[in-house]
């Protein structure tokens, strides 16, 4: 993508990007999206379209995020005038831009203090909810905002958002058993999603790097991420990765006494099925470093630094043989 | 594609009007002669030509496999359709469908789950990077 985009904005966002975003602010406020006129007519001569609240908003956050305060709060009051000020995403929007200017942990606390009262009179605004579980972890307590969580994913079991939230902060505790459990619950509400079931593998593979049945099913899980995008450079990877330290363990253990796996009830792969897997993880691996050296810059829809990632594994590989 | 679709387009409104128009005209004139031969074919080739011309100014069709439809959006990103909106946004063809779940790595700085967004951790990146020179 060559030119950051306010509509859809990119899924990484350095500063650089985040600063070509907030440099839009004058641009967009400089017209107003709803009319002036009084009611009937507002509704003929209205310029706002669905997008122009999607742009307002992504524009509010990179502009809060580059310390452009004073647009943010006119883009504030425009989205409080067209939606209210009592609408659940502009209570927690407001609640963003409170917390983006609190200058220590105290006036934090007090914004926090502000969303409990808030749940108090309304306990089913999840965005608000949501926001709570942000502050505590913004403010370290990521134990307290794991419980948040727990009880947030109770009312609401069906939020794939905050599971995959709370797996990662289960993950960044070390909890890998609870962060694999929530990754599966994001699983069974979106079982197509290659990237979850790249993610379960990930979280399989870190758990223990070298035992067969993590490994087995980080196998799995990457394999079924590649079945479901067949052009997933994260899939390859790590169906490459895995197998490369699947092989020598597996040839180990069948060389040694056949031992039993009745205590765990994950089979390990044969040995040939995985070399295979390793085989074709190398081919697309290749082509896919290929077609990125071979397309113009910004036209592919590659990562840079995941494709370098891929040649150098690539070149491990090389050198070793 | 595009202009032999618009030109095929053309071609066959206009030979379907003047058949309809034919056809109308003979109708009104001699009320029980039945329709000549050449109004007839000028209004099935009309008709033939205007469907292979809506046929070849579609757009191009998505890949119907899962698959196949993931590694498309895998190749090639998203990549602009020539459609702009009022603010001058470019609006962008179909991207990763799960990017809003975030799930690009443990510790990743992405910017999926905008519910949990932490505006703090984000300002405090970028103010960091100004400081240090704004570079790269």
């Amino acid at each position: 993508m060559a030119h950051p985009n306010l509509l859809t904005p990119p899924t990484r966002i350095p500063p650089k990007t985040a600063l070509h975003l907030s440099q839009k602010a004058p641009l967009v406020l400089s017209s107003a999206p709803t009319s002036s006129l009084p009611w009937p007519l507002s509704l003929l001569f209205s310029r706002e379209t669905p997008e122009t609240w999607a742009i307002h908003e992504n524009l509010l956050l990179a502009a809060l995020r580059t310390g452009d305060d004073a647009s943010a709060r006119q883009i504030l009051d425009r989205l409080t005038t067209r939606f209210g000020a009592n609408n659940e995403r502009m209570i927690a929007l407001q609640g963003i831009y409170e917390e983006a200017l609190a200058r220590d942990d105290k006036e934090l606390e007090k914004i926090f203090n502000g969303y409990e009262k808030v749940l108090k009179q309304d306990p089913t605004n999840f965005s608000v909810r949501k926001r709570r579980v942000a502050v505590l972890k913004s403010l370290g307590r990521t134990a307290d905002a794991i419980t948040a969580l727990t009880v947030l994913v109770e009312n609401s079991p069906t939020d794939a958002e905050a599971w995959a939230e709370l797996s990662e902060l289960y993950a960044r505790t070390g909890a890998w058993g609870q962060a694999i459990f929530c990754m599966e619950e994001v699983l069974l509400i979106m079982p197509n999603a290659w990237s979850a079931h790249a993610q379960v593998a990930t979280l399989h593979y870190l758990s223990a790097t070298s035992s067969i049945p993590a490994l087995t099913l980080a196998l799995r899980h990457f394999a079924r991420s590649v079945e479901l995008n067949d052009s997933y450079l994260r899939g390859y990877y790590g169906l490459k990765l895995v197998s490369k330290k699947l092989i020598p363990l597996l040839s180990e253990s069948s060389s040694g006494s056949k031992r039993a796996t009745d205590e765990d009830d994950v089979a390990p792969p044969k040995l040939q099925s995985v070399k295979k897997l390793e085989e074709l993880a190398t081919v697309k691996l290749g082509d896919i470093v290929r077609q990125y050296s071979a397309s113009k810059p910004g036209q592919s829809g590659y990562d840079e630094a995941e494709v370098k990632a891929a040649r150098e594994l690539l070149d491990q590989d090389g050198r070793a043989r | 594609m595009a202009i032999l679709g618009t030109a095929l387009n053309a071609v066959g409104l206009v030979f379907l009007t003047h058949a309809v128009y034919s056809s109308h005209e003979h109708t009104t004139t001699f009320a029980n002669a039945p329709l000549p031969l050449d109004i007839t074919i000028e209004l099935l080739v009309s008709i033939f030509v205007l469907s292979a011309g809506i046929v070849a100014s579609s757009p191009q069709l998505k890949p119907i496999q899962w698959a196949k439809w993931g590694g498309k959006i895998a190749r090639e990103g998203q990549h602009g359709e020539g459609r702009w909106t009022r603010e001058g946004e470019e609006i962008l063809s179909e991207g990763e469908p799960f990017a809003f779940l975030g799930l690009e790595g443990i510790g990743g700085n992405g910017e999926g789950r905008r519910g949990f967004w932490d505006v703090r951790a984000k300002r405090k990146e970028y103010a960091e990077w100004a400081k240090g020179g704004a570079k790269n």
